[in-house]
């Protein structure tokens, strides 16, 4: 990623909790109604694409998760080359999907800040700021939600038991970064 | 506040969503020729009851689609929640 600047340069440690930006992750949105796509989606990528409403899937590079009946965001489980903003991914969908207008490829790496958290008071820091029922949620693996934390908007996804991953719009990442340090202090 | 079950999410709460107005209504098919009370009608009357009402709403910090939803309004009961282009449920 050219010129890139970090969102959020600190990383926050507390008991049962630990939160950082990881960067760069390669993000697309993917968007597509016919079964074609999704099949010739899975044909390119080889990954199956979730199409149980708040499920995700994983293959040794990618992760694919469910957002909406039409909708799905890829991204990758490494960080990428910091020093380009070509992915081979998102080269390989457009020629396989774009340009066929079997769907529509977004790159949105830049725009989601994705924020790992480790630790077992993840869903209790969750719960101090969203409406959302999280019950079910912390024991499902690879479940995903959009939904909101002190009114932003936030995707979670639930990679293994005490792991998720937080995406968030990058202008709104440094607010809500602080916020959930001081909800996690008081924890 | 009250706990609307999106058809694509599942329950949600309804700070999710966004209300959409007044389900059903036909955009008339010739505009040109309705006379401006005509047109007025069509675009800003809407039934207002106390009791059962369809409305459309948006999951809009969800997975953003708009579905409909049949409402009590007396009381916030949710009686039934449909795709669009769905037929409404009869009562």
């Amino acid at each position: 990623m050219l010129n890139y600047n970090q969102a959020l340069p600190e990383k926050k440690t507390f008991q049962d909790l630990h939160m950082e930006e990881i960067k760069p992750i390669m993000k697309l949105i993917i968007r597509g109604k016919k079964r074609e796509f999704i099949s010739a989606v899975g044909k390119s990528l080889n990954i199956l694409l979730p199409t149980e409403s708040n499920t995700s899937t994983q293959s040794d590079k990618l992760t694919a998760l469910w957002l909406s009946p039409d909708e799905w965001m890829i991204f990758s489980n490494e960080p990428v080359d910091e020093n380009t903003n070509n992915y081979e991914t998102e080269e390989l969908l457009k020629n396989k999907i774009s340009k066929i207008n079997l769907g529509a490829i977004t790159d949105v790496s830049d725009q989601f800040v994705t924020i790992k958290l480790k630790g077992d008071k993840i869903y209790e820091l969750f719960q101090t700021g969203s409406p959302f029922n999280f019950n079910d949620f912390k024991y499902k693996k690879g479940a995903v939600t959009q939904t909101i934390l002190q009114k932003i908007d936030i995707i979670v996804h639930n990679q293994d038991k005490n792991v998720a991953n937080l995406f968030v719009r990058r202008s709104f990442s440094q607010h809500l970064f602080s916020w959930m340090s001081d909800a996690a202090s008081r924890l | 506040m009250f706990i609307i079950k999106c058809p694509f999410c599942g329950e949600r709460e309804q700070s999710e969503f966004k209300a959409g107005g007044e389900a059903h209504i036909i955009r008339p098919k010739q505009p040109t020729e309705l006379s401006d009370d005509q047109w007025a009608e069509y675009l800003f009357m809407r039934k207002n009851i106390k009791g059962i009402q369809f409305e459309r709403w948006n999951h809009v910090h969800g997975c953003r689609k708009w579905f409909n939803v049949v409402r009590d309004t007396s009381n916030d009961e949710i009686k039934a929640v449909y795709k669009m282009g769905e037929k409404p449920p009869v009562q």
